[in-house]
């Protein structure tokens, strides 16, 4: 299911943002090779401080398997400060109804292949349906998404191929790095759903995103039972 | 922070208090609000077509430090509907007075970032059933994403500061079909000649226009021609 966590909500999510951080961590440190800072595990950088939006994937269990960032492309976001080569030197798109969608990534470790919903095909559907479905529902028609060139396969073996691209396909770290464009529009996330077989809700209720909150988080606790993940805890705990 | 009246300040071009009654008109909302914040002056800048008495009530309350509707909407990238922050205490402090001026506490919040860290505030309200504010919302929240913007960038672009830094800078890509726009050319002829999609075309179009302060593209046009961007034709 997917939870949307933005400057309103993020003081009762710290799990699930750690979670998150740690994630983003091990696919663009680890798996891509991205230039990105990493303290304790975390990849954290400038853009987290703005009060972004992040669209979050959690499993059944309660646990982060997928997730993307969402900045105003009228505003500081990644395209106009930090990825000037994907650019090429040339001014970023602006506008009202363009969001930008960063760090794109599903949890390939923990998730399996196949389309069941406990795969990584599935996470990825589920979050680009959620991720769209934000955008639109907040008056958003377009998405400008950086993302690198495997991401941009999933994309087209899911029937969600991006329309077009912004400047070049830029080497960053082991792979590289390119700017695509997607609508928001109920054709694209018709044809993601159909090709997912996702046809319920996507967000979670009221009633479940109580339950992931730090408050009553039922997931944490009884792990601490168990004597797992007591390291975690202590560290979010203590701040 | 300092509240300041735009409506006292001199726009040669624009009359901004017209403008929010248009968009009331246009979209069938009862009132419109915006409020700018400029982290450099530290100041706010109030444009409402609300009720005078409401105003003062509000100016003398200093509810713009405790507004929920601006203090915390401004978190959020997305429009906040006011359903979300009822929770909160000083939303029912805020709106329980509101009710007695006749404005309904049904409405929402539409948050523009702007590239100096200056935010502004578009807010609208409209009395009416739940579901006709669902069906209303879907319908007018795209337009109204790009009027908050329009208004923020005018009141921005109007401060001695931010004018000294300029507009946004146009891409390449931007320019090129603002040209063949300029030469006569339709969407779907330029999207042909680039052998680009026609939702490129529109996209680019749509963040030009809003580069230039412009609501049409003959308007953006106009003002690429004058500044030099493009080549009459």
């Amino acid at each position: 299911m997917i939870i949307v966590i933005d400057g309103l909500n993020r003081h009762r999510y710290d799990r699930l943002l750690d979670e998150m951080f740690a994630l983003r961590a091990r696919v663009f440190g680890e798996r891509l090779g991205w230039d990105v800072n990493i303290t304790n595990g975390r990849e954290i950088d400038q853009f987290d401080t703005l009060d972004p939006a992040y669209v979050i994937g959690v499993d059944d269990d309660g646990q982060v398997v997928s997730c993307v960032r969402a900045l105003q492309t009228t505003g500081p976001h990644m395209l106009s400060e930090v990825f000037h080569e994907i650019l090429d030197g040339d001014a970023p798109l602006r506008s009202a109804t363009l969001w930008e969608s960063t760090r794109f990534c599903v949890d390939t470790e923990t998730l399996n292949h196949g389309k069941s919903r406990n795969s990584v095909s599935y996470a990825t559907c589920e979050l680009m349906i959620g991720s769209l479905e934000y955008a639109k529902n907040s008056g958003i028609s377009d998405i400008v998404t950086v993302i690198d060139p495997i991401m941009n396969r999933v994309l087209k073996r899911s029937d969600c191929a991006p329309y077009d691209y912004i400047g070049k396909t830029t080497p960053m770290g082991k792979v590289s790095a390119m700017a695509a464009l997607l609508d928001c529009t109920d054709e694209r996330i018709n044809r993601l759903r159909a090709f997912a077989g996702i046809t319920d809700d996507v967000f979670v209720s009221a009633e479940r995103a109580e339950q992931l909150s730090d408050q009553s988080d039922q997931f944490a606790l009884s792990h601490n039972l168990f004597g797992l993940g007591t390291e975690t805890r202590a560290s979010l705990y203590a701040r | 922070m300092a509240v300041i009246d735009l409506s006292k300040l001199p726009f040669p071009d624009n009359d901004l208090e017209k403008f929010l009654d248009s968009v009331c008109e246009t979209h069938e909302l009862d009132f419109a609000a915006y409020a700018g914040m400029n982290p450099v002056t530290q100041t706010v800048h109030g444009f409402v077509n609300y009720p005078q008495e409401w105003q003062t009530h509000y100016v003398n309350q200093n509810y713009v430090n405790r507004d929920p509707t601006l203090l915390l909407a401004k978190r959020s990238i997305a429009p906040v509907d006011w359903q979300r922050l009822r929770q909160e205490p000083s939303f029912d402090m805020v709106f329980s007075d509101a009710h007695d001026f006749g404005i309904s506490d049904q409405g929402l919040t539409i948050p523009v970032r702007g590239p100096f860290g200056d935010i502004g505030l578009f807010s609208v309200t409209r009395k009416c059933s739940a579901h006709d504010w669902a069906l209303l919302k879907a319908k007018i929240l795209g337009d109204l994403q790009q009027a908050a913007v329009h208004l923020h960038d005018h009141v921005i672009q109007s401060e001695a500061l931010s004018s000294v830094l300029g507009p946004p800078a146009l891409s390449a890509r931007e320019i090129e079909i603002l040209q063949w726009t300029a030469a006569g050319k339709s969407q779907q002829d330029t999207a042909d000649i680039l052998s680009i999609s026609h939702r490129t075309i529109e996209v680019h179009l749509r963040s030009a226009r809003e580069k230039l302060g412009a609501l049409t593209t003959a308007q953006a046009i106009g003002r690429a021609i004058s500044r030099g961007l493009i080549y009459p034709a």
